[in-house]
């Protein structure tokens, strides 16, 4: 199973210490992880841990209070938002948030408009594949508002990956599906996975994280409560008692 | 030519210059700048080319990019100034700088020639020259509504956090439709005030700003289409309605009041949505089989 420094020279992302406090509200506070390439790796926690808060400022849409972020060797922490998808990361949000007045396949092709002309074109060559794959081929022509939650969702995450990123943030990205998209869309990131894209989850449904993810973090109140392998942070009675309670016992 | 050329060449004039002035506000909107400056660019640009003329003694279309080039360059410095702003504080703000270009144009003193205005700048232009112009205005503006760039402005509109996040530089893509918006403007001003050899204060005001935006919420705001549907219905409203007389400015209202209410993307809007609707109406209908099986 998997350990905290594999054989690789260096991560692809490291979280250094990193603090987002709103005024007295610490959101964030203090959390530091490295990793690794070809993993998928999560963060659990109950609604208003910090998760979210993370993702904003790993892709510096959240101003930070302190701490840096290194990707590939590069500290990027002074830089714009905008930088973060050229650099190779791409992420989703809790929200869905398409273009409405778009197609889907202009939704999907956004994820490429501000990259190289290369990217670009490869992008255009690979558009029927990803949204295939992603069972949305059918209604490329559509637009967001005329499609279920759970489409819209699969829009979202194709624009994400459209670009070949190699680190992929996903905030909640089976939130509204039901088991069997769940599952499919589970499927699609170990797909990816192979393919060599790097993947960081946030999400609170624990069953969903341990059949998805390499390693797991926990937080709670801004902070890490626990990490390492999916059973063992499930297991972990810090993360138990933030999910359930006191006294609860084993999470099924 | 045939008569009713004769007899409409002002109206068809006054529908390209128009449409030169509904663009200059409707580009910083697909941007999501509510932005007024192009009307102040429209004050400028008159002045500008004017002043070419009268004191400078310069021909008719060195005169125009003057006009041109000026308003765009000072409603760009203004974006530079104002781009914290959003929403309605934009708009004031920017409604604002039309008002000070009013008047310093009354306080210009021999310059502007005062609250008289600017007399004696005839300019030498044709309707089809207007309409080169325009023309070559609108291939550009097509352009940005095309492919990548157009889903870029939609984005940097519609989301522009979403567009920072897909690499999308929000602030450089406003700043931009601030200086296309002057240049617009400026050339709306210059090209108007030569065909009427003259320009006052009073008509770089408040009103050019209803007609502006009345023609863009009629026709649609997302597209030059919109706004060249908008320039049209809005300069020959008075001879298709004339007979309704006195009550031409409450049909005018009415107009505005239901497209408003009811077609909040414009004539165009409504006419790409039927055409959406059109074209996806299998897909359409499969989904919602989808839905009801499940």
């Amino acid at each position: 199973m998997a350990e905290t420094t594999p054989d690789q020279e260096a991560p692809l992302l490291e979280v250094r210490d990193v603090a987002v406090h709103f005024g007295g509200v610490k959101a964030v506070d203090g959390i530091s992880m490295k990793l690794w390439p070809g993993r998928i790796y999560g963060v659990l926690g109950p609604n208003g841990s910090g998760k979210s808060t993370l993702l904003g400022a790993m892709t510096r849409l959240t101003p930070m209070t302190r701490g840096a972020f290194v990707f590939e060797g590069q500290d990027y922490t002074k830089k714009h938002a905008r930088t973060i998808q050229h650099m190779g990361i791409a992420r989703t949000f809790q929200t869905v948030r398409l273009l409405e007045d778009r197609t889907v396949r202009d939704n999907i092709l956004l994820g490429t408009d501000s990259l190289g002309r290369e990217t670009r074109k490869e992008a255009a060559a690979r558009v029927d594949e990803v949204m295939e794959r992603l069972g949305i081929q059918e209604v490329e022509r559509m637009r967001p508002d005329e499609l279920s939650y759970g489409m819209q969702r699969r829009v979202e995450f194709a624009r994400a990956i459209i670009s070949r990123p190699r680190l992929l943030l996903l905030d909640e990205p089976t939130a509204g599906m039901n088991t069997s998209e769940r599952e499919e869309i589970s499927a699609i990131m170990r797909q990816l996975l192979e393919e060599g894209v790097t993947q960081f989850i946030v999400e609170h449904d624990v069953q969903m994280m341990v059949d998805t993810c390499d390693y797991l973090y926990a937080m709670n109140f801004g902070k890490l409560i626990a990490e390492g392998t999916p059973t063992d942070v499930v297991r972990d009675p810090a993360v138990q008692e933030a999910y359930l309670g006191k006294g609860a016992g084993k999470h099924a | 030519m045939s008569t009713w050329y004769a007899m409409n060449v002002v109206l068809v004039q006054t529908t390209l210059t128009t449409l030169l002035l509904a663009l200059s506000i409707q580009v910083p909107l697909r941007f999501g700048v509510f932005s007024f400056a192009g009307v102040g660019a429209f004050g400028i640009g008159g002045y500008g080319s004017a002043i070419a003329m009268v004191h400078l003694g310069w021909s008719t279309w060195p005169a125009v990019a003057f006009g041109a080039v000026v308003a765009g360059l000072v409603v760009f410095l203004l974006g530079l100034v104002v781009q914290r702003l959003t929403g309605l504080y934009m708009g004031m703000a920017t409604i604002a700088f039309t008002l000070i270009v009013s008047v310093l144009a009354v306080n210009g003193g021999d310059l502007t020639g005062g609250a008289m205005g600017l007399y004696g700048a005839l300019g030498e232009i044709s309707v089809l020259q207007i309409l080169l112009v325009v023309l070559l205005v609108v291939a550009l503006l097509h352009l940005t509504e095309l492919g990548g760039m157009g889903r870029r402005v939609d984005a940097v509109r519609d989301d522009p956090e979403l567009a920072n996040a897909l690499g999308v530089d929000v602030v450089r893509y406003r700043q931009f439709s601030f200086l296309v918006s002057g240049l617009i403007g400026g050339l709306a001003g210059a090209i108007t005030t030569l065909l009427r050899s003259t320009i006052t204060p009073a008509e770089v005001n408040f009103h050019l700003v209803i007609l502006a935006l009345t023609a863009i919420v009629v026709g649609g705001s997302r597209s030059w289409v919109g706004a060249l549907i908008g320039a049209v219905i809005f300069v020959w409203l008075p001879t298709w309605i004339g007979f309704l007389a006195e009550w031409e400015r409450v049909a005018y209202g009415v107009i505005v009041a239901v497209a408003a209410i009811y077609l909040p993307l414009g004539v165009l809007g409504v006419a790409k949505d039927l055409w959406h609707r059109f074209r996806t109406r299998e897909e359409r209908a499969r989904v919602a089989a989808l839905a009801k099986e499940s």
